[in-house]
Order: C-alpha cells, then structure tokens, then sequence
C-alpha cells in the first residue's frame, strides 16, 4: 500500500515495504505487523491513529529504527536502513519524542539537549544557545531551562522531550502521543510547531496519537487496524 | 573528538553524589590496601638490600666430622679406646691464612679453642666460692680463646663487650698478647703492658696432664656486658674469665710450638665482598689446597635471615594482602558497577535512541569509574604511608616476635661440627631482627597503585559492560509501555 497523496513525481523519504513485526515468547507467536507497505514524504504531517494494541508502537519502533523487522524493510531515500546501520540512521536521520519521554534525568533541560545535538552531530548552531531558543518557543521559562529534567513537572518534561527531538535537526520526527501531557493551548502550539517544520522545513513529521485535534492538523492520516496500515 | 561522552560522564557522577562517593570510597579501600601492600613491599626490599650490604655473607670453614669419618680418615682405634680425629681432622692456619688473600674476601676471622690454667699471679675471678665439699669438675681456667681479629669476635661485633683500655688482638698482634676482662685485671691488680705468666696444659705421652708457665703481655683490658652469676658456677663458665690470645698463644697454651703451619683452628670465616662469590672462594681455596670435603664452606647467612627474616615475612603477607584485594576489589566492583548498570538500562537506551555508539557508551562508564579511581589513588596516595606504616609495624612486630622465640630454640641446639655436642655458638656476632619499617612513598609506588586501580576499574567496567553491546533500545524504551 502506497500513500494515496503521493503523487508519481514526489520522492519519498521514508518506505516501509512488506514490513511485518512477529513476537516469539516460547511456543506462542504474535504477529503485530503484517505486510505493512507505506510511503511517508518530507514536508508533510502524518498522524498514525488505531486503538489500543494495535501495533503504533511496534510500527513506530521500527520506522525510527529502534528495533528490526522480521521481514520486509525500512527504506530512508531508498536506502535500506538495515544495510544502513540501525544506530546511523538514528543518528543522522531521525529524532523521536517518547510517549514516556525519556529524558536523561541527572541532567538539566538545556544539558539534555545540547548533548543530543553533540551525539547526533549537528553543526553550525552554537548548541547551548539553540537549546534556549527552542525551550523557549515551546513555553519553558528560563529557571526551568536550568533545572534537572526530574524536578520539571509532565508538561515541561514534554516540551523538553520535543525541543530536544527539534534540536537535532534530522529529516524524519516521529512523536509518540506528544501532546498527551499538555494543556490544550500549549498542545496547540505543539502542533503549530510541527506543521511548520514540515512545512517550512520541509521535514517529514509523524506522529501516533489517539487526539483528534493532532489529526485533524495532520496532512495524512493513517489508520492501523490488525496489522494493516491504511490511509483514512 | 566527540567529548560529548567525557562531559555526559561529569553530569552523571555530579548528578548522583551518593553514588560517585560510594564508589571512591570502594576505590579508595582497594586503592588504600594495595598501595600499602606495595609500599611494604618497598620497605621490605630496602631493608633487605641494606642488611646484606651491612652484615655481608659469611662461608664458615670447619671440620665435618661425618665427612672425616666417612672418608676414612679418622686415626685407627687404639685398643679399646674409639678412634680419633687425628691429623686428617687438623685446619691448619697457614691454609686458612692462604684463603684468606683471596680477592673475594673482605674479611677473614678464625678462632682456636683453648684453655689456660691460673697462676699465682693470675687468678680466676670467683665472685661465689663453691660451695663445701662440692668439686669444681676440673674446669678452673681461663677460657682463653685463640683469634686474629677481637673486632671480629661475637660479643665485640655486637657491643656486648668493649674495650675498655689498650687495644684488641690483631692480625699482626704480637703473638704474645693477652685481653682479659676487667674484673679479672682487677682482682690480680694487672694493667696494660703488664707481663703476666699463665699455665698452659699439656698432656704427656703417658696421658698425665702436667702445666707449664708461659709468658704473656697484658695488651687490652675489656668490660663483658654480663654480669657476675648470683649463684656459684663453674670458674670457666663465668663471663669475666674468658681471655682472648693470638692464634700462636693458644697454640702455646696447648703446651705445643707454633710451627710453620701456625697451629691448628677450631673454624675460620670469610666475609665474601658480594653473596655471589661463594665459587670463587671454593675455587680459591681448592687451589690453596684445602678439602672442601672434609671442610666444607658453608655460607652462613644465618644473620642476614635473622635480620630481615620477619620483614621479608610481612612482605609476603602484604604481597598477598596486594592480590587478594585486587581480585576481591575486582569482583566487587564488577557486581557494584553491573547493579549500577541495571539501574542505568533506560539511561542507555535513550542515548542508543539518539544513536550513540555502544562503545562510547561502555567508554562513558569507564570514564565515570576512572575518575572515581584517580580521586580513590590520590586520597590513597594521601593517607597510605600513615597506614601503610601503623599496619607494617604491627604486623612486623609480630613477626620479629616469633622469630624471637624461634631464634631461642635454635640456639639451644647442639653445634653439628663439635664432637662433644656443645652448643651451637658460631662466631658471627648476634644481631637483632629489623624491627621497624622506612616506609616512603615514591613516585614508582603511585604508578604502580595507579596501574592496578586503573586495570581494576577497566576490568570492572568492561566485563560487566559487554551486556551494553547486548542492549536493544526498542526492548528498554518501550517495555512497559
């Protein structure tokens, strides 16, 4: 299945062809995805929306390049992610914002971001002012800035989980339920945020959520639903 | 270079006091008893070298009456009477007097046991008379014993006896020297210079014993460190009644002429320059004519064991102290550090999600350990000569103890080479175990703790950090999710 907006002349960034994620424990085996074939583009938003179980997170792990299929593959402009190296394509291609965050927590916001800038190699930015920067636009004043990530409530804990998935300046952001700890106005803005990175970036942003109103601001939605991955 | 992984290391271990000060603590324990073990090491090597250059090595020269026997050599028994040692059995001093001009000698002593009897003019010092009706056993002389050098004797070289006026016996003394005791210079009203008459026994042809007066100048008058008994003992047996003469006085003595040979010796010994020229001297002395079957050379290095026996015995403690706690400090560490690691699972897998390198994730941990290690070595380094000299101490006063009581035991055993089964008092003076330790703390003791600290903190970093290259990011990430 190939994403119906694309049309014949735009490169995809991303493919997931015949991708499917089997889970072996013993004797049971449990197939999460199957044959799942999909093309993502940059300078476009999509939401990946299904119910609870239905394999979001699986799908996400393996186009962020977090984990390998059993079979099919994951193609960055054409290239296989695999032959790639799994550890490289998330250090240069791609930034993801956890639903459970996972921010480093012996460590200030603004540390959590410059050190993912310095691991995933970005250039050019004075780092430390960068990261003020995007705090900033995402609402964390400047005490917060400085303190551990763990004294920071929910709320600012995403917002740092986002700038430091900004900061990296990849080509792909993925974001697990991103707004899911957020005001209304401050996931507003979130959104904002995202839609103009993939529009004024040219980046491509997915995004697995249960809101409606991140659909709604999507360009794409796509619905997986027993393994299958269809577009809305 | 990426420093990302050096200043990520920083973050954590200021991030996590508790744990960055449990871990030098741990260190500097580890770090703290093997620099101790090192320096006593240290201390033990330096007291070694020090006692060998200060007591040197004695080869001792004496009849094996085993060998002689063996050999055959041994007078054949007359009638009922057992065999005797004869001539065969005879070290000769022009032999010894030969050796002793070996290059590889530093310095050479002999003695020859003998007797004088009083006279009227030289009494035995008698502090208690005998008592009634109890017979002295036929031991009222002078114990007088024939040396070439009195420096050399036991009880001068250990400062039990000095001189207290003229001068000692020497090599080229005039042969009819005499040193006597203080006591003895009192009680007959003598001084140096004196000439005094003392009776030499000799033992007729027919077996009678008969005494002849032989002359002697009174060159040196010492002071024994032993006190007058408090009981009645045999007048031979007191401290106060040995004299020492020259070899060719108690050649005299024996009632014998001093001939070309210079008189027969009881033993002889050879103080070597360096330990490693035993050969030489047993060549030197082969060539010089001497049997060494019958008069082995032995090395007697009975005062540098002495010496530094319970050092070398705290040294080896320590040496195993050194490996025991490194193995143990090993493993300990490695479970401390693979608990940390298992703590540290979600930690790896947010920077394997940012695409860190596994090895530089493995390299951040071992940056975390290193530096609790280098603050470990340097507070080790701080506190460790204190320590290291409070435990040596201890630990070499027990061994100098023991070797003590073990020191008693064997001087109470039977002299091998004396066919009447004395007791073993060989001429080399007493000395005393070292008993304290110069522990100094050098550079090369720093490096070598520091070596050990690091390799420990690699050891207890890497082994348990081969599961970081195991790590899958989705399974930590997204497990419970």
């Amino acid at each position: 299945m190939t994403s119906p907006s694309s049309s014949p002349s735009s490169t995809p960034i991303l493919e997931l062809a015949d991708l499917s994620r089997v889970y072996q424990s013993g004797s049971s085996r449990r197939t999460v995805l199957k044959d799942v074939n999909y093309s993502f583009e940059g300078g476009r938003m999509y939401s990946v929306i299904g119910p609870s179980g239905s394999g979001k997170t699986t799908l996400l792990s393996l186009a962020s390049g977090l984990d390998s299929p059993t079979r099919g593959s994951v193609r960055f402009r054409s290239e296989d992610v695999a032959e790639m190296g799994l550890g490289r394509y998330r250090n240069r291609h791609v930034a993801t914002v956890f639903q459970s965050l996972n921010l480093l927590t012996y460590m200030t916001a603004v540390q959590n971001i410059t050190s993912a800038m310095e691991i995933t190699g970005v250039k050019g930015v004075h780092k430390k002012q960068r990261a003020v920067e995007l705090l900033g636009l995402l609402g964390v004043d400047e005490a917060d800035q400085h303190r551990k990530t763990l004294e920071l409530s929910g709320g600012q804990q995403q917002r740092v989980a986002i700038a430091r998935a900004l900061a990296c300046e990849v080509d792909i952001l993925f974001a697990d339920e991103p707004t899911g700890s957020l005001d209304q106005d401050t996931a507003d803005g979130i959104i904002e945020v995202f839609r103009k990175l993939a529009h004024d970036d040219g980046k491509c942003v997915i995004l697995v959520t249960h809101s409606r109103e991140v659909a709604d601001a999507s360009d794409e939605v796509v619905r997986l639903k027993r393994g299958k991955l269809m577009t809305i | 270079m990426n420093m990302n992984l050096f200043k990520r290391a920083w973050w954590r271990l200021r991030g996590h006091l508790g744990k960055t000060v449990m871990l030098v603590g741990l260190f500097f324990v580890i770090c703290t008893l093997v620099l101790s073990g090192f320096l006593i090491q240290s201390a033990a090597a330096r007291a070694a070298d020090s006692a060998k250059n200060s007591v040197g090595v004695v080869a001792t020269m004496q009849l094996d009456l085993n060998a002689l026997i063996n050999a055959g050599k041994m007078d054949k028994p007359k009638g009922q009477q057992g065999g005797m040692i004869g001539a065969e059995g005879d070290l000769h001093r022009s032999l010894v007097d030969k050796i002793c001009k070996s290059s590889v000698v530093a310095q050479c002593n002999y003695t020859k046991d003998g007797v004088a009897a009083p006279t009227d003019q030289v009494k035995l010092h008698q502090p208690v008379p005998a008592p009634a009706g109890q017979d002295s056993g036929g031991v009222d002389f002078f114990k007088a014993d024939g040396i070439r050098d009195l420096n050399s004797v036991k009880d001068f070289r250990n400062g039990d006896s000095k001189l207290v006026s003229g001068s000692g016996i020497k090599p080229d003394s005039a042969s009819d020297m005499v040193v006597i005791e203080e006591r003895v210079a009192r009680d007959n009203h003598l001084k140096v210079g004196d000439k005094i008459k003392l009776n030499a026994n000799i033992q007729n042809p027919d077996g009678r014993l008969s005494t002849k007066e032989t002359d002697f100048t009174v060159g040196g008058i010492y002071k024994s460190g032993t006190a007058d008994p408090g009981s009645y003992i045999p007048p031979m047996s007191a401290p106060s009644n040995q004299i020492y003469v020259t070899p060719d006085g108690a050649t005299r003595l024996d009632g014998k002429k001093v001939g070309a040979d210079g008189g027969v010796l009881k033993e002889a010994t050879f103080t070597l320059r360096n330990p490693n020229d035993l050969d030489r001297l047993k060549k030197d002395a082969k060539a010089a004519g001497a049997d060494l079957k019958i008069f082995p050379l032995s090395v007697n290095d009975k005062q540098y064991k002495t010496l530094v026996g319970p050092i070398n015995k705290t040294a080896d403690f320590a040496s195993l102290t050194v490996w025991l706690v490194a193995v143990a400090g090993t493993v300990i560490l490695a479970l401390v550090i693979a608990s940390n690691m298992r703590e540290r699972r979600k930690e790896l897998g947010i920077l394997l999600s940012l695409g860190e390198k596994k090895p530089k994730l493995l390299g951040q941990h071992l940056v975390e350990v290193v530096v609790c290690a280098v603050l470990a070595i340097g507070f080790a380094a701080a506190g460790s000569q204190f320590l290291s000299q409070a435990i040596g101490d201890q630990l070499l006063s027990g061994q100098v103890s023991s070797a003590n009581d073990a020191a008693a035991d064997e001087g109470n055993k039977p002299d091998p080479s004396d066919p009447t089964g004395g007791a073993n008092k060989q001429d080399a003076p007493d000395v005393e175990p070292i008993d304290s330790m110069d522990v100094r703390l050098g550079a090369g003791d720093i490096a070598k703790v520091g070596a050990t600290g690091l390799g420990i903190a690699a050891l207890a970093t890497i082994v348990p950090g081969i599961r970081i290259l195991r790590l899958n990011p989705r399974d930590i990430l997204t497990k419970g999710e």
